[in-house]
């Protein structure tokens, strides 16, 4: 696809509010719908701290699908019923893209993540930092996520994290 | 200074649950644990491993400054100019073999010695440089981790450790020589000690990932030593059997060596906490930011031997599984939070698994007892200077 700058804009911000509304309503299958299927699909989410220190050690370090695919049955499955659950309120502004090929497209974006414990009702900052991402465009005119890493200026998390950034 | 009082349970297995929600107790906290006669493990050496690499960190408040000079050698330092105390260095992490003060340039080398200053002639008569190094609290290395204590009533480290201090050897790769991977950090809405009081008990009950994944709790021992009731426990390495709900069964698989032993955690009185499963190899280095919050260090490590193969699944195995969002302990971290919130109710919190007579303690376990914690609080008890009620 040889797509015109506003329609690229326009499938990269579809992807980015697609993602974001997925989180924030802990729909794990819509959250994994966002990724190519292709076997090298990741997301990871670390502290910008560790990459300036060329560690890569992450929150989370979700390197292929079948780990995107793991990250869905952590939360739905095996934490079930054990966690003080809390609504997140993600909030994402694209600043830049590059067209690497006629099927990629490297987007960089902001984020900030708002959090609200069920049982405290307070709400607070959970992160801010940014999207590096790579994205798979289709023929149809859409895009997928095929790389993420949520590079977080948070290095010291407010809480434990249940859900992806 | 008016001493806080507080009545402990005749019991040994009851703890009152004020110890945890007493907000008059924190500072008497500081003043007698975290500032007073004990070793606080900081960093591993191998975090700084290059010339001139530092960390800065607080200490219940305290600022440090770890640094590592030319010729190698490791120092701690008070993070403070040696003239009105300003906060000397900022960064985290770097690499620097001077550090200069912005608000009068004083300059000190990565020994700590006071290297130069602007126009010392208008200074005190017969100012001496000599006299100005960066001050130090005593610190002694195990294995290459850093200790500090701010007493010098403290006994030495190797005493203070006993026979948890084999346990640490093993459990850093056996000789301590490791390379950082990287951090985990996260703030916990926990007293210190509620982040602290995490058992042997709970794991296949808390954590249904061993279930789903058909993994046994290895076999193996709980003990506790020195006065301080250091927690050490030692197992079997089990690895997962049958049908997995994992896609990437790689997170739980163990490539290492020693499967008799794949499973170690030493817990140092006051609040550090060091791991080795499967392939993990995980130092925790936790503090009270006040009386509600304890913020934790997760540092990970790979063995300076491990080939890029090993190093790389360590990365993999280290992000995902026993962190404050993996998947055998995010579960524990909604439980410091809760059992924080949980404890401002009256009364005592009564332990039960593995207590046999409530009048004595012990110091062997079983690997799933939660009585194991005992031996601490009565550490704590008593250096805070609370009197246990009569029998
Ligand atoms: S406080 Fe550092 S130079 Fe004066
Ligand atoms: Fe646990």
């Amino acid at each position: 696809m040889t797509a015109t700058t506003p329609e690229l804009e326009t499938a990269i911000d579809r992807l980015l509010l697609a993602d974001a509304n997925a989180l924030d309503s802990k729909d794990m299958p819509g959250w994994l719908a966002n990724y190519a299927e292709e076997d090298q699909a990741s997301y990871y989410c670390r502290a910008a701290e560790n990459t300036e220190h060329n560690l890569e050690l992450g929150f989370m370090f979700d390197d292929c699908r079948a780990r995107l695919e793991d990250r869905v049955t952590y939360v739905n499955e095996i934490w079930a019923g054990t966690f003080q659950d809390y609504r997140t309120r993600h909030f994402v502004q694209r600043v830049s893209h590059r067209q690497v090929d006629a099927r990629t497209v490297e987007v960089v974006s902001n984020f900030s993540v708002f959090m609200t414990p069920m049982d405290a009702g307070v709400t607070q900052v959970l992160a801010a930092g940014r999207y590096l991402d790579t994205m798979r465009l289709s023929d149809d005119g859409g895009a997928k996520l095929l790389f993420r890493r949520a590079e977080l200026d948070t290095s010291v998390l407010p809480r434990y994290l249940v859900y992806p950034i | 200074m008016a001493e806080t009082t507080l009545t402990w349970p005749k019991n040994y297995n009851e703890v009152p649950k004020a110890a945890f929600t007493r907000a008059d107790l924190y500072a008497d906290e500081i003043r007698r644990i975290f500032h007073g006669p004990e070793w606080h493990p900081i960093a591993h050496e191998s975090e700084l491993p290059n010339p001139g690499d530092f960390k800065t960190m607080r200490l219940a408040g305290i600022p440090l400054l770890i640094s590592r000079d030319e010729a190698g050698v490791v120092r701690v330092f008070y993070n403070a100019c040696s003239h009105r105390s300003n906060q000397l260095e900022t960064a985290v992490m770097g690499n620097k073999t001077e550090f200069e003060c912005p608000y009068h340039r004083w300059l000190f080398n990565a020994k700590g010695d006071l290297v130069g200053c602007p126009n010392p002639r208008e200074f005190l008569p017969g100012f001496d440089k000599a006299d100005y190094p960066l001050g130090q609290p005593r610190f002694e290395l195990f294995y290459g981790l850093i200790f500090v204590t701010f007493s010098a009533e403290t006994e030495p480290l190797d005493e203070f450790l006993g026979e948890a201090g084999e346990t640490l050897r093993e459990l850093m790769a056996g000789d301590g020589r490791l390379k950082l991977l990287g951090y985990q950090k996260v703030r916990y809405d926990s007293n210190w000690k509620g982040y602290n009081d995490n058992d042997g008990y709970h794991a296949p009950l808390l954590h249904a990932a061993f279930k789903m994944l058909n993994w046994q709790g290895g076999k193996g021992r709980q003990y506790t030593c020195t006065k301080r009731g250091h927690v050490c426990f030692e197992s079997a390495l089990s690895v997962a059997s049958g049908p997995s709900v994992l896609k990437d069964k790689e997170l739980i698989a163990f490539k290492g060596q020693d499967p008799s032993v794949g499973s170690r955690i030493v817990q140092l009185f006051p609040t550090f906490v060091s791991t080795k499963h499967l392939d993990v190899i995980n130092l925790r280095f936790a503090n009270p930011v006040d009386a509600e919050t304890t913020e934790v260090h997760y540092a990970y490590f790979a063995h300076q031997d491990d080939d890029a193969d090993m190093v790389r699944h360590r990365l993999r195995q280290s992000s995902n599984l026993l962190g404050p969002c993996g998947l055998i302990s995010m579960e524990d971290a909604s439980i410091f939070h809760r059992i924080h919130i949980g404890s401002h109710t009256p009364g005592n919190a009564i332990f039960q698994k593995g207590v046999r007579d409530p009048g004595k303690l012990e110091s062997e376990f079983l690997q799933n007892d939660e009585s194991g914690n005992l031996p601490r609080w009565e550490y704590y008890r008593s250096a805070m200077g609370f009197e246990r009620a009569e029998a």
